[in-house]
């Protein structure tokens, strides 16, 4: 009882020296914290378990499961087991809410997810409210917008995707007559403006300019008036399968130039609804381009098929960062939660899969994308 | 010219799977003047299933689609036999038993498949036919000449065989049916049996052209019943011109008002059902509630 109790002063203490040292923190937002030391460390992953954008889901349970086991393997973060709780958010922003909410109720100090920034946006409030740092892998700069102190991002956003892909396509290829497709989902509709702001930074205009919404299914009108303009590249921004989708229709058109986008275009979902032949020469901005990129990503892909008996793909890498960055957090702050856990994830440097993180104020800690192309079914890096 | 008739053309062959499945929402509800809100789930086994033996089995794409069609249409049966006690005699009851089946498939479709979908490469590898510039699909004729057979096939049932005749019959009036002798529960079988073969014909036809995951029996579905309803609820050719309506009415839209396309198809379409209730064919066949 009295080892409890030295415990628990010893934590509050050090939870303390965190706030004094930040000298910042909200009143009140770190009370909860020494109450619960002992026990499993309670980690919310918020993913949509189920519907069309599941395969998000899954990819970033695999990614964080991974970088528990590992550290559990190792004998977890003072001694204490980490937990994963899996919610499921079917990527519906009113079901987020709902589980922030339940999240908060069941005394998880920290969320990993979700993939889709909607719904991230939608539960942003409830967990900044509750005082929950919460990793995300959403990359919409709506995220930014939401100015939570605890949110960040396990990748770059997509004015960071789109910028360097402008850069790529225009000042490197030379190509000035782009027609982009998006659709006008919270993600597409982040990949419009970011692209179309850095084509007209270069003062580039699209030649069309069509919008499609989340749940089409035929493409034809959009496509066809794309075709009439005889575009030398596509930019693509929908989500994985409806990615797909246009780019097959594309074909059966006779569309024939490449598609650029993305991390969605970089994933085995994109590739197989398209078909491999009709993906091939797509132009995918990505921070993470495969998995043979270091010995980091090796090793991670080596642990990855061991583990799940598939291939690793960005989304897995992405979570399994941000599941890293949290915990070396919590390992650097003693097990803190609120305010002095968001605290330590900013602070945190960590050298991960897509690159070196440093937090910014804004909760992005990564601003680098590569370039590659989908040859023989393969994302491999660009030539020059 | 070619925007306008490209347009059409996509339209067409979504609307050719709309119509398949508005054909199994009618042909219940005038069966049985019931609505089945399992009908999009069941699309979506019926798209796994003709996926998975196409695929995993590596059986012929026309061989796993007959399989996919009578596994379904036995799931069909079984979803009838649970309701039938209920037939008659409590209706709200019988359709929450529906929605309730929708729930428990889903379920299942995610413990026995997962949570994430598939591609199915086109069995009709063929390059699509070009005229006057505009591009047609070797598989979307396909899908047109097999969803015209079974409209065909299903006509012939109901109008020319004993059977179907039968099915005519408790449709009008149940109880005149049953004092000849017709058996009721074993229509409303067959009908469901039915229903659920056309909803997998549906699935395994628009797999293809789509991706198969849980989620997209939901939209099809929608869509489907938006189908009936728009052609006249219950009536078997208002089934066919409503799928048709609705594909090239989505189509059209999605070209025009680019984000906006799904609500301005639906003001449409509710322009349309104030106007006219009773849908375009306007047959009442079955009022039971």
């Amino acid at each position: 009882m009295s080892r409890h109790r030295a415990a628990a002063s010893i934590s509050a203490v050090a939870v303390l020296a965190v706030v004094l040292a930040t000298g910042c923190s909200a009143p009140g937002a770190d009370e909860k914290s020494a109450a619960d030391d002992t026990g499993p460390i309670k980690i919310a992953v918020a993913d949509a378990q189920s519907g069309q954008l599941s395969s998000l889901g899954a990819w970033e349970l695999k990614g964080a499961r991974l970088a528990v086991d590992e550290w559990n393997k190792a004998g977890g973060i003072n001694g204490r087991q980490i937990e994963l709780g899996v919610f499921d958010t079917q990527a519906d922003p009113t079901i987020g809410t709902n589980l922030a909410r339940k999240i908060a109720s069941e005394k998880y100090i920290a969320m990993i997810g979700t993939a889709e920034s909607a719904v991230t946006i939608a539960m942003a409030p409830i967990l900044k409210q509750e005082a929950i740092p919460n990793i995300t892998s959403g990359q919409s700069p709506g995220l930014v917008a939401v100015k939570s102190e605890f949110l960040f991002l396990n990748g770059p956003t997509s004015t960071t995707y789109d910028e360097t892909l402008a850069k790529y396509i225009v000042d490197t290829q030379g190509i000035k007559s782009i027609a982009l497709i998006t659709n006008n989902g919270s993600f597409g509709k982040g990949e419009h403006d970011a692209f179309s702001k850095a084509l007209s930074a270069r003062g580039v205009t699209p030649v069309a300019d069509q919008v499609v919404t989340t749940d089409q299914k035929d493409f034809s009108a959009a496509l066809t008036t794309i075709r009439q303009k005889n575009p030398k590249v596509i930019f693509l921004g929908a989500e994985e399968v409806e990615s797909g989708l246009i780019v097959k229709q594309a074909r059966d058109l006779g569309i024939t130039v490449p598609f650029a986008g993305a991390a969605p275009q970089g994933t085995p979902v994109f590739l197989d609804t398209a078909g491999a032949a009709n993906a091939e020469g797509t132009i995918v901005s990505s921070p993470y381009l495969s998995n043979d990129v270091s010995e980091a990503s090796k090793k991670f892909a080596a642990a990855y098929k061991a583990a799940y008996n598939e291939e690793a793909e960005l989304h897995g890498a992405k979570a399994y960062d941000g599941t890293q960055i949290m915990l070396t957090a919590l390992k650097n702050s003693n097990v803190a939660t609120g305010k002095p856990l968001a605290d330590a994830i900013r602070a945190t440097k960590y050298e991960g899969l897509l690159g070196s993180f440093a937090y910014d104020e804004t909760g992005v800690g990564i601003f680098a994308t590569s370039i590659g192309t989908i040859s023989n079914g393969k994302l491999v890096p660009a030539a020059g | 010219m070619q925007v306008f008739l490209q347009t059409f053309i996509g339209g067409v062959s979504l609307g050719a799977i709309y119509a398949l499945v508005a054909l199994g929402f009618s042909l219940v509800y005038r069966t049985m003047g019931l609505v089945n809100f399992a009908h999009g789930n069941v699309v979506t086994v019926g798209a796994y299933l003709a996926s998975t033996f196409y695929l995993s089995t590596k059986l012929p794409f026309a061989l796993a689609m007959l399989v996919a069609i009578l596994l379904t249409g036995a799931i069909g049966l079984v979803i009838e036999r649970v309701l039938r006690p209920l037939e008659n005699r409590d209706f709200d009851l019988m359709l929450i038993g529906t929605i309730g089946f929708g729930i428990v498939l889903d379920a299942l479709i995610i413990m026995i498949w997962g949570a994430t979908g598939r591609a199915v490469p086109s069995p009709v590898p063929a390059a699509p036919l070009e005229l006057f510039g505009v591009r047609i699909r070797t598989y979307d004729l396909v899908v047109l000449a097999i969803a015209a057979t079974a409209t065909v096939l299903l006509v012939f049932f109901l109008s020319r065989t004993k059977r179907g005749a039968a099915m005519q019959a408790v449709a009008m009036d149940h109880e005149a049916a049953t004092a000849v002798g017709i058996h009721v529960g074993r229509s409303n079988a067959v009908a469901f049996m039915i229903g659920a073969g056309l909803a997998a014909l549906a699935g395994g036809l628009v797999g293809p052209l789509l991706y198969v995951s849980p989620a997209m029996g939901g939209a099809l579905g929608i869509k489907g019943f938006a189908a009936a309803i728009l052609g006249g609820f219950g009536s078997i050719p208002g089934a066919v011109v409503g799928g048709l309506a609705i594909g090239v009415l989505d189509s059209f839209t999605a070209g025009h008002f680019q984000g906006y396309s799904e609500l301005v198809t639906f003001l449409v379409f509710t322009v349309i059902i104030v106007i006219r209730p009773t849908g375009v064919f306007g047959e009442r066949t079955v009022n039971r509630a």
